[in-house]
């Protein structure tokens, strides 16, 4: 009975954990994506307060990828 | 002198089941990558080999669970883990002959658990241990990867949906370099850890280590060199299936799917389930084609993918039970092991010269 408590809130842990990085990852890099388009566009449309709004946006989002990336990485080798 | 030629015998064939996990299973890492032209073939497949290799290090909750949870280390010989052994990669071949991604961590189990029924009954199994932390795991994992991978596709196309395709597209080909590495060291930190936990668990049965023990440190570097070698040398038939034949994706779908297969694998991983890669990944990319458009999925290649999932476990059962009833009849000694060995050796070069004569094996990009 207790080992399949400790199974479920295991289990509860890794659906939370997989659903929360893989969504969150995935939208921080759209956003980088989306941030570099923007910057692009607006880069040559002369809009520079815009585009560096837009530059600034992705570095945010690709500085959020990294941060997961490393912080699931310590999380795996510190068990 | 008997138990040693066993145990030698069991370690030469866990290595060699690693070497054909590698060889089947991580063609799944990289058909992605490989589909939508984030990555050439070759680099894709060196890359998951050296991923695959560090990734072996990350941890060894998933060869403790393999190694204490699933079947009674006490009633356990050496000859079962052998025999459990056979059975896997009996059903990896067959499985690899007709191009189908099954999962070699559930013929692995399947195999020891038929093995350790056929020699000590249901008692050897440890029931609790192979609901909870394998039977239910199994079913959740792939549905999980689904459900991450179709919230991550609808999440990226609603964020960059009016963007211009050329950058959207370079953007997440190049994110697949990040996905799929990541996907690559998730399977090598799951999947070589199984070969670890059978290796430790012999080992345990042999009496050269005490109950509960954790891998040696010659076991995880010769489990680790062998799953790289085994993905380094390819296994072109199951990514053309995957890649290509259950979706054709674009960039963006590979990523989510990768990223969704990762997350999902790298937490399995964490608190010791012992996943298959295959179903998790193939969950992921049918759930970026669902996300997308369901039509999009070829549903009736996924149908028999699933197929086969279904019988892993219980056909690995019976093969790895059959192999323990052909090693007994030779006693009790080595000379059943060998015998088989020799016998198992025969129908993996059967096996090969039948795919030589179909022809070489077709590449993902030519699909």
């Amino acid at each position: 009975m207790i080992a399949t408590l400790v199974e479920s809130r295991a289990l509860l842990e890794t659906v939370v954990a997989s659903v929360v990085a893989s969504v969150g990852v995935t939208f921080a890099f759209s956003v980088a994506i989306w941030g570099v388009g923007r910057f692009a566009d607006l880069s040559r449309n002369d809009k520079p307060l815009a585009a560096a709004a837009a530059a600034a946006v992705a570095s945010v989002a690709l500085a959020c990828v990294a941060a997961a990336l490393v912080a699931g990485i310590i999380v795996m080798t510190s068990k | 002198m008997s138990a040693d030629v066993i145990l030698v015998i069991v370690v030469v064939t866990a290595l060699a089941f690693d070497f054909t996990n590698g060889f089947h299973d991580t063609a799944n890492v990289v058909a992605t990558s490989i589909s939508t032209g984030a990555a050439r073939p070759q680099v894709a497949i060196g890359m998951a080999s050296l991923l695959n290799f560090v990734g072996a290090f990350i941890s060894i909750s998933v060869a403790a669970t393999v190694a204490n949870d699933v079947v009674n280390a006490d009633v356990i010989t050496p000859t079962i883990v052998f025999a459990g052994l056979i059975g896997a990669i009996a059903w990896n071949l067959i499985t690899w002959s007709f191009g189908l991604p099954s999962s070699s961590s559930h013929a692995l189990i399947g195999g020891v658990v038929g093995s350790a029924v056929a020699a000590a009954g249901f008692d050897a199994v440890l029931a609790d241990g192979l609901v909870g932390k394998v039977l239910i795991p199994a079913v959740i994992a792939p549905v999980l990867a689904f459900l991450a991978a179709g919230m991550g596709i609808g999440i990226v196309y609603r964020v960059v949906g009016r963007q211009r395709p050329g950058i959207v597209s370079r953007g997440f080909k190049f994110g697949q370099i990040i996905s799929g590495g990541l996907l690559a060291l998730a399977h090598g930190t799951n999947d070589a850890q199984k070969t670890m936990g059978v290796i430790t668990l012999a080992l345990i049965a042999n009496g050269s280590l005490g109950a509960n023990a954790d891998p040696p440190l010659w076991v995880i570097v010769s489990a680790a060199a062998a799953i790289a070698l085994g993905t380094y040398s390819g296994g072109w038939r199951i990514i053309r299936t995957t890649g290509t034949r259950i979706i054709k994706m674009d960039a963006a779908q590979g990523f989510s799917s990768q990223g969704a297969g990762a997350a999902v694998i790298l937490a399995s991983t964490h608190f010791g389930f012992p996943l298959s890669t295959t179903h998790v990944i193939n969950g992921g990319v049918m759930g970026a084609g669902a996300g997308k458009r369901l039509s999009a999925v070829r549903w009736g290649v996924a149908g028999n993918i699933v197929t086969a999932w279904l019988l892993t476990l219980p056909a690995a059962a019976a093969i790895g039970a059959l192999a323990y009833g052909l090693t007994r009849i030779f006693g009790t000694g080595a000379l059943g092991p060998v015998l088989v060995s020799l016998m198992s050796v025969s129908l993996i070069v059967a096996v090969f010269a039948r795919r030589a004569q179909r022809g070489a094996p077709v590449p993902a990009s030519s699909g």
